[in-house]
């Protein structure tokens, strides 16, 4: 290992991290694919339909663009993997990707990254950092994300 | 094939001065302290760490401390869920090399020298040379933290940088800087990172089935970064 001395500096302050409603999806999905694999048990569900509701942001699920990909850890918490693609209401496509946690204790949470034409309308969703808050039907055919931007 | 080049997206808001091509020499020598600079969320800043008790001017950098207040934030409608975030600790990192990669889609290649954790879910330090970020449009970040129970702590550190005309007033949504921004008129930058930890089993587990987001602020003399981690409620 490498040596290193931490340089003294008078930045040690706090950052600030505001978040802000943007939108949300209800997506509809296939059940679940179940397989057993080395890393867990592997869930793959095809996304089939859901749209997008919010002030900046109309658009709809783009059928089989997609899915979850998760998989569920030896400790049971779900690793979230959830990538699929949108079609605004103007035409325009959005990539969406989802990383996060989905826990038993009811905790599904998710960073959202996406991607927008950065000359169209909803180009202020490019190089934005959203926090997601997700719920999932009982019988996991469902789910709803709602999306804060991190500001 | 590469050079040494600056950064791929230089901060127009904190880095006033130019950046130097620092070698891993130059931490091992120590280096002088930054001018001051004001930060984003001052008034949090005293507040946060009057109540973990770190922070400039606390000695207590290390010790176990109380969890600091959870900020929570919600929708328009009620039937909205609430997210919560809670400052977690903080990472202040220092780079080495900048080096970019002329590959179709440009690679950059910033290695971490060293650096430390502190804040009152976990504090320790970088592994000094434990990784670099590896950004390709967006920042992709490898390294390692070591607690200060000697335990290893991988992070992968995705990161988003955007330039806006100011800071948002709430409820309003931030309004995009020219690209280049125009020289003279105020720009606020937001640098957001987004890291997915693996943690060995025992004190440090909830890392791993915990979302953070962290205000990223890039400084100069030496050229580093402090990252403050929010977990998501």
């Amino acid at each position: 290992m490498r040596e290193f001395v931490v340089p003294k500096t008078d930045t040690k302050t706090l950052g600030e991290v505001r978040l802000a409603y943007a939108f949300q999806l209800r997506a509809r999905f296939d059940p679940p694919h179940l397989s057993d694999t080395p890393k867990g048990e592997f869930r793959y569900q095809d996304i089939t339909s859901g749209d997008v509701r919010g002030e900046r942001l109309e658009a709809a699920v783009y059928a089989d663009s997609g899915g979850q990909y998760d998989t569920v850890r030896a400790d049971r918490v779900r690793d979230v993997d959830a990538h699929f693609i949108l079609k605004a209401k103007n035409g325009e496509w959005i990539y969406v990707e989802h990383v996060g946690y989905r826990r038993t204790d009811g905790y599904y949470r998710a960073i959202a990254y996406i991607d927008a034409d950065a000359k169209g309308a909803y180009d202020w969703l490019n190089n934005t950092t959203f926090v997601v808050t997700a719920k999932e039907s009982a019988d996991e055919r469902e789910v709803v994300f709602y999306y804060y931007a991190a500001n | 094939m590469s050079d040494k080049v600056e950064r791929p997206e230089p901060d127009a808001t904190d880095s006033p001065a130019s950046r130097g091509g620092l070698d891993r020499r130059a931490f091992l020598e120590g280096a002088s302290a930054t001018a001051a600079i004001a930060l984003g969320g001052i008034g949090l800043s005293a507040r946060a760490a009057a109540a973990a008790g770190t922070g400039p001017g606390s000695n207590t950098v290390g010790a176990h401390t109380k969890d600091s207040p959870i900020a929570w934030y919600g929708g328009p409608d009620s039937d909205i869920p609430k997210v919560g975030l809670r400052w977690a600790f903080s990472a202040t990192v220092f780079f080495a090399d900048r080096i970019m990669i002329s590959s179709p889609t440009p690679r950059g290649y910033t290695s971490v020298g060293g650096g430390e954790i502190w804040g009152p879910r976990l504090q320790g330090r970088v592994l000094p040379a434990s990784g670099a970020d590896y950004y390709k449009g967006s920042f992709s970040t490898y390294y390692m933290f070591q607690a200060t129970d000697g335990a290893l702590i991988f992070i992968h550190n995705r990161g988003t940088m955007r330039r806006f005309q100011g800071h948002p007033e709430p409820g309003k949504a931030p309004v995009p800087a020219s690209n280049p921004p125009e020289p003279g008129t105020p720009v606020w930058t937001r640098f957001r990172a987004t890291p997915v930890f693996t943690a060995p089993a025992g004190p440090h587990d909830w890392m791993n089935r915990t979302v953070f987001v962290a205000n990223a602020q890039r400084q100069d003399h030496p050229d580093h970064t402090v990252f403050t981690y929010y977990e998501v409620i």
